[in-house]
């Protein structure tokens, strides 16, 4: 396959700017692992079905295995490194941890921003609206059962925190 | 009993905040300097002979560091059993012939992922192809292409068996005779997969001392560095497999992987790091899949529903190599004992060699293929006979002590509880033939109950068979707990820790855990024949009191008291009689470095199961104990079925357990939860489909594994048989595979419920249950 030319590209990630020479193929998905060094977002799938490799785009939930590095441009990406404040957990990831809602963890950070996500915009969702935000962000380990309750009790103590 | 700390409580898992920032490391993420892609170069044949492979263009291409073919290897055969009546039977890379599609041939380590591709493309291969087969039991009659020739010891004129399993108690036929009814079924599971998260992957690193550093996505370091070593020809003690983090297993991560050994000999060749990761499409593709089995199932009862006989047949389509085949064909006897008594029994089980990807174990492995057979058969047979489903369960459930016939003894087996338990919770026997009631109504929506009946073992014999554990007490008596285990999502970590925690008294945090390293940490059996926390957990409560006995009587020399005078509180050593006379912790650990001129204060512990039994028990004829635990289960499903579009939805499932007793109770019913929802999408959705050994439905698009759409309302009731003290080992048993299989068999059985529909082969896909509301609709007719 021959490589095209590379494009200078600036991406705004976790607040912070990032210039990169990069080949206008590459998925933002390559891009935050590869080039950024972000392995906090994993690659499930590569087709765009498992939601693995979610992070937050304005603050909606895209999958980085389908979308070009360079249609990031001008946008506020946000990945898995982003949300905690130094030591300090987002209170959904503290949720995820007290309620048990991660065994091996690989499809946590993905799971974690569609969560984000969903409580950003509706602070008080019923149980079958998580269950629809999260439909597209696959967990072998869990059943689901436990990233729903986490979930719940995220947007509780998002709520006590504010 | 004890007041317990932390044994028994649901203490978050301690990896929680590295997986939940993103920071845990797997494979994928692991990156050395000079790291290249390595990439495999695979059959597109069922079934050839390679006539030639050049790679010399490959060689030739700018950026490729080094290309391996059988040439470069030592061609030493593995196999996931390698014992004498079963040697290893695969090549870690083909030698002169492949026999699945997927087999790797060549592998290319380059510079980047887009130059390993063209090496790829530049290598050619010269085939002659030979006759396939996909059908097991096509594959088993004489005129079939061979692909292994039968094992020596198998009489019958069969083509291609890879091994059998041959057991047989009392008088079958006797007590068929004797029988008031007799049913014969025979019953087809599908192929699946493991379907986990995490995609294999591995780097192996050569470095320049001659170590092989490995690391790679597993569920026991010791079983992956002893197969590498030996495949590759080098000692023990050369090859180093480090821990990462695993993204779920689910049995599909044991065995030795060819695409391991790949790495490791491209980096030996070239001397820089290789990565090796799979795409989903190549698991699909090429990876290992779970065990199908077809179950031949005859059954005798008497008039009231008790067992009088049985008698199985299985067949298991193993793959191209023998992979777990001739485990899951034994396993499936012990599956089929062990819940209720069995009086006389004989079976026989074949493991097949076919063309397709070779098989190995997923979680149950042949549990809820056996269960599902069994419970299905056990409810038609209720039904004949006018027994309610679980007075036909209480009836033959095995009771506590009782003898199985292997030597082993089920002990404080919990079932009749569970059943009596799982009946009550879930109102069953109301509830049970609502839809034989609501078949006369007009409405399209079904509703059914069902129950399955599971027991398990947990910890047997099997390399490397035991498990030990350091604790060391650090200067300021901060704790680090050595360990081989394998932390693939189950908490093994969080539980060690738990243990450790108690016996010695210090809060959860103060212990650091390192583990599943083969050089700097010990042996263990790993994540796998459900023992971690038995086996490993056993050997971190003796690790743990041997270093709190050196404390104790350093202590008690020190405090000038008897030993058994003392206790322990909040880290401090105190008199009993007069609390005011105590140490510290870190001034015990200062005393005893000083009584023993510099020693340090270090436990060790080492646990195996049946410490006097020699090794496993045989394959072949099901003979020798297999473990002190049985676990069992009682689980119930309730389910609508639409009869109009044939989708089947599981609204809940009740689960009432005997696993001993639930260390950590998040835990336990994290993994309940997770074995129902693998069972549904085993029972409802998923199946990989093969077009001449080819998978055809390689992606998560084609093969429906559950999502939250599909999540079950789970309950759990707790049957505790067991309890733990301080005073000496504990006996809890399996809890992180055995309940798919009650699952898989509820589900099973409240469709019947529900539909009056009573499927044999798995999945239970919407064509087939409308196929079987349209066979019922035409006996209706009638």
């Amino acid at each position: 396959m021959k490589k095209s030319q590379k494009q200078l590209i600036s991406l705004k990630i976790n607040g912070q700017e990032y210039e990169l020479a990069i080949h206008p193929n590459r998925t933002l998905l390559e891009v935050l692992r590869e080039d950024l060094t972000l392995t906090g977002t994993k690659e499930g799938c590569d087709d765009g079905v498992c939601g693995t490799c979610t992070v937050l785009l304005n603050g909606a939930p895209i999958r980085s295995c389908l979308y070009l590095a360079i249609e990031a441009q001008g946008k506020e990406v946000t990945t898995i490194e982003g949300l905690a404040e130094g030591e300090r957990l987002h209170p959904i990831q503290q949720a995820f941890i007290e309620h048990g809602a991660i065994q091996c963890g690989y499809c946590s950070p993905g799971m974690i921003l569609t969560a984000k996500a969903l409580l950003d915009k509706n602070p008080t969702p019923t149980e079958q609206d998580i269950k629809l935000a999260i439909a597209g962000n696959f967990c072998r380990c869990t059943g689901y059962n436990k990233i729903v309750t986490a979930i719940k009790a995220g947007c509780q103590s998002a709520e006590g925190g504010q | 009993m004890d007041n317990l700390l932390y044994v028994g409580k649901s203490i978050p898992r301690k990896d929680g905040p590295a997986k939940a920032t993103g920071r845990a490391e797997y494979t994928v993420d692991i990156s050395l300097p000079g790291t290249l892609t390595g990439k495999v170069l695979r059959s597109p044949y069922p079934h050839a002979r390679i006539l030639s492979i050049d790679t010399s263009k490959a060689q030739r291409l700018y950026g490729v560091k080094a290309v391996v073919t059988a040439a470069d290897s030592l061609k030493i055969k593995h196999g996931f059993v390698e014992t004498p009546r079963y040697p290893a039977d695969q090549y870690p890379i083909a030698v002169d012939r492949v026999r699945h599609v997927g087999e790797e041939i060549v592998g290319v380590a380059a510079v980047d992922e887009y130059t390993a591709d063209e090496a790829l493309s530049l290598i050619e291969i010269e085939y002659e192809e030979l006759p396939a087969v996909f059908d097991v039991e096509e594959a088993m009659k004489p005129g079939a292409p061979e692909i292994h020739p039968s094992h020596e010891m198998v009489n019958e004129p069969y083509r291609n068996i890879g091994g059998k399993t041959e057991t047989s108690w009392g008088d079958v036929e006797e007590a068929f005779a004797q029988a008031s009814l007799v049913r014969e079924d025979k019953f087809y599971c599908q192929m699946r997969t493991h379907a986990y998260m995490e995609p294999q992957a591995t780097v192996a690193y050569f470095d320049y001392s001659g170590k092989l550093n490995v690391w790679t996505s597993s569920m026991g370091v010791f079983l992956k560095r002893a197969k590498l070593a030996r495949t590759l020809g080098l000692p023990f003690g050369s090859v180093r497999v480090l821990k990462t983090y695993v993204g779920g297993a689910f049995g599909g991560k044991i065995d030795l992987f060819n695409h391991e050994y790949i790495a490791a000999l491209l980096s030996m060749k070239c001397h820089q790091p290789v990565k090796i990761v799979y795409s989903r499409e190549e698991v699909f593709k090429g990876s290992r899949h779970a065990q199908p089995l077809i179950v031949e199932l005859k059954t005798g009862v008497a008039k009231d529903g008790t067992i009088m006989a049985q008698k199985i047949r299985t067949i298991n389509d193993s793959g191209a190599y023998r992979g777990s085949g001739v485990v899951v064909i034994f396993l499936a006897w012990g599956f089929a004992m062990a819940p209720y008594r069995v009086p006389n029994m004989q079976y026989e089980g074949y493991s097949v060699y076919t063309n397709n990807l070779v098989h190995c174990p997923q979680r149950g492995h042949g549990a809820p293929k056996m269960r599902l057979a069994a419970e299905s058969q056990l409810d038609m047979i209720a039904e004949e006979l006018g027994i309610d489903p679980v007075e036909i369960r209480l009836k033959n459930a095995r009771r506590p002590g009782e003898p199985l016939p292997n030597g082993d003894s089920v002990k404080n087996f919990g079932l009749i509880e569970c059943i009596n338990e799982v009946a009550k919770k879930t109102d069953f026997r109301n509830k049970y033939g609502a839809g034989k009631r609501e078949r006369e109504k007009d409405s399209k929506i079904k509703h059914g109950i069902g129950m399955g009946v599971t027991s398990y073992f947990g910890g047997s014999l099997v390399y490397p068979n035991s498990s030990s554990v350091i604790v060391k007490l650090n200067d300021d008596a901060s704790v680090s707990l050595i360990t081989g285990a394998v932390d693939l999502g189950q908490g093994a970590e969080t539980v060690l820790s738990q243990i450790v925690a108690e016996e010695l008294g210090v809060p959860i945090e103060d212990v650091q855990v390192n583990a599943a390293d083969t050089e700097t940490t010990t042996v263990d059996i790993g994540s796998w024949i459900s023992g971690l926390t038995w086996v490993t957990g056993n050997a971190a409560k003796k690790a743990a009191a041997h270093a709190m006995k050196k404390l104790l009587d350093c202590a008690a020399e020190k405090l000038n008291e008897d030993v058994n005078d003392l206790a322990v509180r909040n880290k401090e050593i105190f008199v009993k009689h007069s609390p005011d006379k105590k140490i510290t912790y870190a001034q015990a650990v200062a005393a005893s470095i000083a009584k023993n001129k510099g020693d340090s204060v270090i436990g060790e512990g080492h646990f195996r199961t049946m410490k006097e039994e020699p090794t496993h028990p045989s394959l072949a004829t099901a003979k020798g104990r297999w473990t002190e635990n049985y676990s069992c289960y009682a689980q119930v499903a309730e389910v609508e079925v639409d009869t109009e579009t044939g989708v089947v939805k599981v609204l809940k499932a009740t689960t009432a357990h005997d696993c001993g007793f639930p260390f950590n109770p998040m835990l336990v019913e994290g993994q309940i939860d997770g074995q129902v929802s693998m069972g549904q999408g085993q029972i409802l959705s998923e199946e990989l489909r093969i077009e001449k050994g080819c998978i055809i439905n390689p992606s998560f698009l084609e093969y429906k594994i559950p999502c939250a759409l599909d999540m079950v309302d789970t309950a759990y009731i707790d049957v505790i048989t067991e309890k733990y003290s301080r005073d000496h080992h504990f006996n809890i048993k399996e809890v992180g595979e055995g309940y798919v299989s009650g699952t898989v068999a509820a589900v099973a059985n409240a469709v019947y419920d529900a539909t009056g529909v009573r499927l044999k082969q798995t999945p239970f896909s919407p064509d087939r249950v409308l196929d079987g509301l349209e066979q019922i609709q035409k006996k209706i007719g009638k």
